[in-house]
């Protein structure tokens, strides 16, 4: 393997290995010691997605996501103290606490933010890739979405729209079999999901959303097209969640042993452990290394959270307006 | 204030010279919405912008409320100023998801990171026999919504001078038109004037009473005001024009004036925004208030087709002359 190559997925294996400290972390520390309010939607084992696709993208393409989308902040490149502090509700978090796990945002990385309305971010992304379209600056937008969000109404009118807009949007569709309890066979229609771009004249593609130089080679190709035709492309990935819905879903619509399977064939992490391991990327020893590592990092970035000031109350009651205009 | 040359315009001709003065001013502010480009807006209200400001900032889209709004979010965020435009009033309800859940809330959720400079335009109101589904006046729904601003014109003047404000604002704002009020004719200068939002105007003073009014029923309420005056009742009309925010100390000022308050607004009465009004009254300054306030607004019902029964639902003039009478004490 050349060295560019090796370098960038050791680099994608950091990444894939800091969202899933990540929310290890919010799974058995945060949610057991009630350090966060609400819930929290984890995907772990979809992190091969979040890498391989962001990371194929430019540093300025906009990217859009959705509640579960801790691993596409982190791979966009927020950071972990201000992500954890954020999903703890402190002042210093990237929403100052008003937003929590289901609104993390990163203007300055063109992270848009996590749009937890099913499908409500399909538009937006459009309205963005009109924009980048309008000052030609050869963006993409990029939409994340569960592949429940293909049956909303948004997607449709989106998927149309920049189709007939020629617009360079990136419809990014985690398949990830579940939507809350409701499995695919249940929810669509169509079990071939890719096929849904034939209606809006849009190219669609399958991707193994299990492994990451999959991904990412996909997504670096229909990133090429969308930004040199400016026109919309559709990927659908196929992947799984290891974990319920959010941190207090019984998941009582499938077995435990189905996830347990799913985690032991399927782990992303492993599956790119194994592939290294096999190629002489990397020798065993230092895949504990790397794990480590960015456990450490990402331990460090939580205890920094953790001493991170709370909001004043009355915080609250400002921001909700811009002031001024033109 | 010195007055500059007027011209007597249309509403939607006012409507029309906002949008392109604005779109003339700022290359970043883009029209689009159903039928606003090639046809000119069902109403007329965007006739000949597509033609001089062309189809890449000028569009007609599907007829994908959820895409029109949800795009004015996106492109907002990205740095333009879109003015969206939705048919019908009561088709926001597709639209409200990007409006009420994206538009009004992604600055506050994240932090103040981000900023939303869009005009959500919408024509409402009844009158015009068009029955349920296309004649409600849905202001309270967004008034009630943290993160929106909401403006609703009754004269030509304010219509142009209140969207070119909105337009400017780096806000969203959901300006609220009439759809039975687009041929009223009134006076607009021919200079440039931006119209600030959140300030009230009396359009006619008055000792006796106060009759908060905006919309096409101001105008109705004007007419009042000039028959109550033949029965020796001084009715003043206050427009708030912009309801969110709310000139509260105007109101305040007037009725602290006549000691006597009238809402009058064509949406139904309960949960109606006059019942704001009549609260923040009651609260702030019950010591003023001579006789209960009166509330002059369409019963809870659907508008209904025909003439007899939309005429009976909808307040005219008749229906406010007979609420401020009541409210002063001056007989049925």
């Amino acid at each position: 393997m050349p060295m560019k190559d090796r370098e960038r997925l050791l680099h994608f294996y950091e990444d894939m290995l800091r969202i899933r400290f990540f929310e290890e972390k919010v799974r058995d520390v945060l949610y057991p010691q009630r350090l966060f309010r609400g819930s929290s939607h984890l995907a772990i084992g979809q992190e091969a997605v979040a890498v391989g696709a962001v990371h194929a993208l430019a540093a300025d393409d906009y990217v859009i996501s959705t509640h579960r989308g801790h691993g596409h902040a982190i791979a966009k490149g927020m950071d972990l103290r201000r992500t954890f502090a954020e999903v703890m509700g402190r002042k210093t978090g990237c929403g100052r606490g008003k937003g929590g796990s289901m609104h993390l945002a990163d203007a300055s990385l063109n992270f848009i933010g996590e749009n937890p309305v099913v499908g409500s971010n399909t538009p937006m992304a459009a309205g963005l890739a009109l924009a980048a379209k309008l000052d030609g600056n050869g963006r993409v937008a990029a939409a994340f979405m569960g592949e429940g969000a293909l049956n909303t109404g948004a997607f449709h009118e989106a998927a149309n729209l920049a189709a007939l807009w020629a617009l360079p949007v990136l419809f990014l569709c985690e398949n990830n079999l579940y939507a809350i309890s409701v499995p695919l066979d249940k929810s669509s229609a169509l079990q071939d999901l890719e096929r849904r771009a034939e209606a809006y004249g849009i190219p669609g593609q399958r991707v193994n959303g299990m492994r990451v130089m999959e991904v990412y080679d996909a997504v670096s190709r229909a990133a090429q097209a969308t930004r040199e035709h400016s026109f919309p492309c559709f990927l659908v990935f196929d992947t799984y969640r290891f974990e319920g819905h959010h941190t207090s879903d019984k998941q009582t619509y499938r077995t435990e042993e189905e996830a347990l399977e799913e985690f032991r064939r399927r782990d992303p992490i492993h599956i790119l452990e194994f592939e290294m391991i096999d190629d002489h990327t990397v020798p065993i020893p230092r895949t504990i290394e790397y794990r480590d590592r960015i456990r450490a990092e990402v331990d460090a970035a939580f205890e920094a959270a953790l001493e991170e000031p709370w909001p004043a109350p009355e915080a609250a009651l400002t921001g909700v307006y811009a002031e001024g205009g033109e | 204030m010195a007055e500059g040359k007027l011209r007597n315009i249309t509403y939607a001709q006012a409507i029309r010279t906002a949008l392109r003065e604005e779109l003339k001013r700022d290359q970043r502010v883009l029209l689009f919405g159903e039928d606003v480009g090639y046809y000119g807006g069902v109403y007329g209200a965007t006739v000949g912008l597509q033609k001089e400001f062309g189809e890449a900032r000028v569009r007609d889209t599907p007829i994908s409320e959820m895409a029109i709004a949800g795009v004015a979010v996106g492109a907002a965020l990205a740095g333009y100023r879109p003015v969206a435009e939705i048919m019908y009033e009561d088709f926001l309800a597709h639209a409200s998801d990007a409006i009420v859940n994206n538009a009004a809330k992604w600055r506050y959720m994240s932090g103040e990171q981000f900023t939303l400079p869009i005009v959500f335009r919408s024509p409402g109101g009844g009158g015009a026999g068009y029955a349920a589904q296309h004649s409600q006046s849905l202001e309270a729904w967004f008034t009630h919504i943290p993160g929106l601003k909401v403006v609703a014109p009754g004269l030509p003047r304010d219509a142009r001078g209140l969207l070119k404000a909105a337009i400017r604002d780096d806000n969203p704002v959901v300006f609220l038109e009439h759809k039975a009020h687009y041929t009223y004719k009134g006076e607009v200068p021919v200079s440039e004037e931006v119209i600030p939002l959140g300030i009230a105007e009396v359009r006619r003073p008055g000792r006796d009473a106060t009759v908060v009014s905006w919309s096409k029923t101001l105008t109705y309420a004007l007419e009042a005001a000039e028959g109550l005056a033949r029965e020796g009742i001084d009715a003043e009309v206050l427009d708030p024009r912009t309801l969110q925010p709310l000139d509260m100390a105007a109101i305040l000022e007037s009725v602290g004036k006549t000691g006597h308050l009238i809402v009058a607004h064509e949406a139904v009465g309960f949960g109606g925004f006059g019942a704001e009004i009549v609260a923040q009254v009651v609260e702030r300054g019950l010591d003023m208030l001579k006789r209960p306030p009166v509330r002059v607004a369409a019963p809870f019902v659907p508008i209904p087709y025909s003439e007899p029964l939309e005429t009976f639902v909808i307040p005219q003039v008749a229906d406010i002359i007979a609420g401020v009478r009541r409210c002063v004490g001056a007989g049925p």
